[in-house]
Parts: structure tokens; C-alpha cells; sequence
């Protein structure tokens, strides 16, 4: 039996850091390659899966994947939260770390071809949204209108300013940007994205969402989306859970009946509430 | 169907033992109690011994495991993954249909779902199981209110039921039939297949005498809690009684939780190991940055009950996840083992009020 060699499920395969850029204070991100050249070459992935990264010699996190399927390059985007992803961020270009994945379902393109985007992120939500931006604006053609809104504490945390700089010069992208408080230089909205949200002439038929951020600005954000008439199965949105296998044995990913890492973690916000279990 | 006397019984380990590391019901040595563990010593195997303390889940799945084992030299930037043999036959004596029930349920959830757990695969690969029809039931049994007993359907390499001396005895696999052959074992003739019939009827209806700490009738249950309209204040009732101490989830032959997590050894390896986890630890959840989920206690008790008999964890097992071993009844030093729990959310539908 020849055995898949992507995903790669319970050993990890091994992989070079080639680079490392600060994004905002306290994420950094890291782009490699797989060591072996028959995994570089089948490690493919949707946009919105993820996977599970090894620090050598201070565990394993999951972590979603900002890059898109085709002609970006790979990386994860860490903020440096607890052990692991601290010692991650010890590490420099040629150290390595293990892969295993990529795992989960992804977001459905084939679904919503033809629609209008509205992308809502708050913070370091946008890192998981990524994937889907560059790969929906690699099919533009595809798509309706395409938005994104995006809201950070300041300006300093707002994420991937070099491809947003990029996007914004594609055609027919608009972005909507809100920071917390008033700063001197800032020109765009102040306020949560939930109010900005509500503010924008957004369209409605035709038109998914997807929403990434802190569990308070995502029920927010929600509230305002529905009020402007865009359906429940219409809202996506992935999930984040302490997570230790990525394969469904664990459980530790469960919410109600669902295992995030197999069923997830995107998921309709009608799927969300019906899941048995607050998010 | 066949006879194996009592005096062959020693020749049976004998000849698995050949082949497997045998593992069975004994008492154990210092606090008398029965356990199902490995056995050095093949004559303390007790196949009348009560129902073991632990499931023996342990076998396949164990308490803690290195899973892989690395060495990483940050100087030279070189990496080296050993991937571990976990292949050992191994023989299971006397297993209790509850118990084979649970070891069913692990199978159907590491190898039949979406991935298959390579780690359990490994364990599972050589695998002899001789189960053992409880002629009896025990103080804390209700297999026949969860359809796992008190004798086996399915699962093993060989089944024996006790007549009062001798074993009548079954064989379920290739296995098992090969190994009935070369012991010379008599064919039984076709009354014997109505012995053990009336030897199974004669257990259950002995239930309502001799096992009286536990009932557990659980479809109902079932029902609301997949539909999930179980008021909050019984999961509050329930969550007040929790010790958070994750007894039921270690004695429960069908709990699976793990955690995985690597350390580092001083011979500058890292060993990755997967140690038994529980649903009932308020970290279980928790993620790094401190947000957690299921922060309240009873959010985690409710968490437990709904893994055990919804129907969509049903549709993991192909049965609900209690086998009625009323391991978790004994060991709980709240009062909240499952068959409690079921009787509390049976007293919410019907009304019932009072202790």
C-alpha cells in the first residue's frame, strides 16, 4: 500500500525557517519549506485548513495558514502567546521546525463562485482570512464586489500592511479600516469594526461574510451583518481550540457535536449556533 | 461449539502465552482487589474473580505512551525522528463483555473514523481476546440496561461460558477456531447451545437480585440530551457534585481523551508522549492567552454526559458510550456517576422531585 503522503498525520515532517518578519508587536511571521522535496512538491492545501507545528524540544501548536493554494509563499503568522510560540519565536532563518497537515475543511469556494465578499476581521483575526483574500483575488473574476473590513486596538496592530498595500492596488478592492481611539496621522475610521460595519453600505443579496476576531467582536459583528439582512449560512467564519492531534482522536477541539480540527474549522454561523455548545 | 474441562484451561493460557504476553483478571497482591494486568505469573489468573477494577483499555491505549522520540542539535541544525515499534501480540483472558464492549467502541472511534490513530492501530494489529459470559451479575452492574452483556456478541477470538465445572466455548475468528483445533477440543453436541442460552437467561433475570447498586435506563435520557433541553440547574446540581478529579473518565473503558505533550530527556532526546487526558479538568480546553471555552464546571460535566449517550457520539461507536460497568458509580467521590446522572435527568422529565 502506498500511503498519502500529504496529509502527513502522525509524524512530523521536517521543515526550514527561510524567513522571519516582524508583522506587529508580538507576531512574527515564519516562511519555510519542507525538507524532503516529495512532500515540498505534494504538500498542497486548501484555503482555510491548518496545521500542526512542532517547536523542537518545546511541543506542538495548531496553527491556521495565511497562504494561498497557489503562487504565495508558505508561512504561519504566530503571535507569541504561551511556551510553545515562544520559543518559536526564539528561532532564526535555517532552524527547523516539524509539520503535520494540512488538516480540517477549508473555505468553500466552489460554493460561493459568483457571490460578493465581505470580509470582517478584528486584529490578528485577519490571519486566518488571509489565505481566502489572496486566493479570491487571484480569481477576481469570480467574484462580485469584495470588501474588507478591518479593525485593530491602533494602527501598530494592524496585520499584513505590505499585502493590503498590494491588494488595494488590484482593482475592484475596497478596504474599510477602524482603529480603537483617535491617533495623530490616522485618516480612517475610529471605533470597534462592528460599528464601522454598520455604517458601510454593504451589499446584501448575493453576498457572503467572513468574520474572524475576538469572541466579543465576532457575536457583534454578527448582530450587524444579520440586521443588514445577510442570512446565517451565508456568514463563515473558522474556528480557533486548544488542539493536540489535529486527526479527531484528542477531543480536546469539541464543541458540542462537533470536532473543529475534522469538521472545522470554518464553519456557517448557522452551523455555529446550532453546534450544542457556546463558542 | 465446544468443551474445554477446567483441568485444560492452564493448557489454553499455555499455548497463547507461547505467542502473546498474556493479560487477565487477578487479585492483586497487597489490597486483594481485582485487577485485569498483566500476568508474569499465569496461575493468578482468577476467571471467577469479580469484575476488575480497571477496563482494560490500558492495553491498547496506555496511561502514557511515547508515541515518537526526536533529537534535535540546534548547533547543526539537524533533526532526527525515530519512529517507535509498538507492535507486541499480546492476549486478553476473561474480558467481561462490558469491557469487550468498550474495546469495540475504542476501535469503531481510532480506526474507523475519518483518520485512523496509527498508535492504536499498533497496539491493536496482534490482538487474542478470550471473553467470559458473566454467569452472574455484580452489585455494580447494568450491561443489560446499555445491551453490552452479560454475555459476548461479537469482538472475540474465543468465548467461554462457565457451567458450573467445565467452560463451554465458542470460537469467533479464524484465530480462535485454529487454536480450539489444536487443542483437541470435544465438540459440544446442539443441547449444549440451549445450556448456554439458559445460562445467560438465568443471569439476567438475577440482576433485579444481586445487582442492585446501579440502574441506568438510558433512552430516554438519551433523547433530551441530544436534543439538549435539560434545564440548567440539573447541570448545575450535577457540576456543584463534580471533584474535577477525572476518576470516571480513567475508569470508563470507553473514554479516549488524550493529551500529548514533549519532553525533554537528559540524554538531550525529546520524548513525545500521549498520556490519558479528561473533559473534566478545567484546562482541558483552555488555550493559550487564557481565553477557555468551557470555563464553568458544569459546562465540562455536561460536556462528559452528552460524549457518552447523544446520538451523534452514538454514530461514532454504533451504540451509546456506556457499557453499564459501573466503574465511574464506584470511583466517584461526588455522587455523580452515570447512572445517577441518568436518574437525575429522568426525575427532570418525569417530574419527580426529592432525593
Amino acid at each position: 500500500m502506498v500511503k498519502n503522503l500529504v496529509p502527513i498525520v502522525s509524524i512530523p515532517e521536517v521543515a526550514t525557517i527561510v524567513d522571519i518578519r516582524d508583522e506587529i508587536e508580538e507576531v512574527k511571521s515564519f516562511y519555510f519549506t519542507l525538507d524532503r522535496p516529495e512532500i515540498e512538491e505534494a504538500f498542497k492545501i486548501r484555503s482555510g485548513q491548518f496545521i500542526m507545528c512542532t517547536v523542537f524540544r518545546a511541543g506542538e501548536f495548531a496553527v491556521s495558514l495565511p497562504f494561498s493554494p497557489e503562487n504565495d509563499r508558505k508561512h504561519i503568522s504566530v503571535r507569541k502567546v504561551g511556551k510553545v510560540t515562544a520559543a518559536l519565536h526564539q528561532l532564526e532563518p535555517g532552524d527547523k521546525i516539524g509539520v503535520r497537515g494540512p488538516f480540517g475543511n477549508g473555505f468553500p469556494f466552489e460554493e460561493i463562485k459568483g457571490s460578493n465578499i465581505i470580509y470582517v476581521a478584528g486584529g490578528i483575526g485577519l490571519i486566518p482570512l488571509r489565505s481566502s483574500i489572496v486566493h479570491v483575488l487571484q480569481h477576481r473574476q469570480d467574484f462580485g464586489r469584495v470588501i474588507l473590513v478591518y479593525g485593530a486596538k491602533s494602527s501598530k496592530e494592524l496585520m499584513y500592511k505590505e499585502s493590503i498595500r498590494e491588494w488595494q492596488a488590484t482593482e475592484n478592492f475596497e478596504t474599510h479600516f477602524t482603529i480603537d481611539r483617535p491617533e495623530p496621522g490616522w485618516s480612517g475610521e475610529v471605533g470597534f469594526v462592528n460599528h464601522l460595519t454598520a455604517k458601510l453600505d454593504l451589499p446584501v443579496s448575493n453576498t457572503v461574510a467572513f468574520v474572524c476576531g475576538p469572541p466579543v467582536m465576532f457575536n457583534a459583528v454578527i448582530k450587524e451583518l444579520k440586521l443588514k439582512g445577510i442570512k446565517e449560512q451565508n456568514i463563515y467564519s473558522t474556528l480557533e481550540r486548544h488542539m493536540k492531534c489535529g486527526i479527531g482522536k484528542c477531543q480536546h477541539c469539541a464543541i458540542g457535536r462537533t470536532l473543529v480540527c475534522v469538521d472545522g474549522p470554518v464553519y456557517t454561523y448557522k452551523q455555529i449556533r446550532t453546534l450544542g455548545e457556546q463558542i | 461449539m465446544y468443551w474445554l474441562t477446567k483441568e485444560q484451561l492452564p493448557l489454553l493460557v499455555q499455548k497463547l502465552a507461547e505467542e502473546y504476553k498474556i493479560f487477565g483478571p487477578r487479585h492483586d497482591r497487597v489490597s486483594g482487589e481485582v485487577i485485569f494486568d498483566h500476568l508474569p505469573d499465569l496461575s493468578e489468573l482468577d476467571l471467577q474473580a469479580a469484575i476488575p477494577y480497571n477496563p482494560p483499555k490500558f492495553i491498547l491505549f496506555p496511561h502514557y505512551e511515547e508515541i515518537l522520540k526526536y533529537r534535535y542539535q540546534p548547533e547543526t541544525k539537524k533533526v532526527r525522528i525515530e519512529q517507535l515499534n509498538l507492535l507486541e501480540p499480546k492476549a486478553l483472558i476473561g474480558l467481561r463483555s462490558c469491557d469487550l464492549t468498550g474495546l469495540l467502541c475504542l476501535d469503531r472511534f481510532f480506526l474507523d473514523q475519518e483518520y485512523v490513530d496509527e498508535f492504536y492501530l499498533a497496539h491493536r494489529k496482534k490482538l487474542f481476546i478470550v471473553s467470559n459470559t458473566c454467569i452472574r451479575p455484580f452489585p455494580q452492574c447494568f450491561c443489560v440496561c446499555t445491551d453490552s452483556g452479560p454475555a459476548a456478541r461479537e469482538g472475540f477470538d474465543l468465548d467461554l461460558t462457565f457451567t458450573g465445572r467445565d467452560y463451554l466455548v465458542e470460537a469467533g475468528s479464524k484465530k480462535g477456531q485454529a487454536l480450539v483445533e489444536e487443542l483437541n477440543l470435544v465438540e459440544a453436541d446442539p443441547e449444549s447451545l440451549n445450556l448456554r442460552k439458559q445460562i445467560i437467561d438465568d443471569s439476567v433475570s438475577s440482576f433485579d437480585r444481586f445487582a442492585l447498586e446501579n440502574k441506568a435506563w438510558i433512552s430516554r435520557a438519551t433523547n433530551r440530551l441530544t436534543t439538549g433541553f435539560i434545564k440548567p440547574e440539573v447541570w448545575e446540581y450535577i457540576g456543584n457534585q463534580c471533584f474535577e478529579c477525572g476518576a470516571c473518565s480513567f475508569v470508563c473503558p470507553t473514554c479516549s481523551c488524550f493529551n500529548i505533550e514533549d519532553a525533554n530527556l537528559a540524554s538531550g532526546e525529546t520524548s513525545r508522549l500521549r498520556t490519558w487526558d479528561s473533559c473534566s479538568f478545567e484546562g482541558y480546553t483552555k488555550m493559550a492567552g487564557d481565553h477557555n471555552p468551557r470555563k464553568p464546571v458544569e459546562d465540562r460535566r455536561n460536556k462528559r454526559f452528552f460524549c457518552k449517550l447523544s446520538y451523534s457520539q452514538s454514530k461514532k461507536y454504533l451504540r451509546p458510550g456506556c457499557v453499564g460497568c459501573g466503574r465511574c458509580a464506584r470511583v466517584c467521590p461526588g455522587d455523580i456517576g452515570l447512572p445517577n446522572v441518568v436518574t437525575y435527568i429522568r426525575r427532570e422529565i418525569t417530574g419527580e422531585s426529592g432525593e
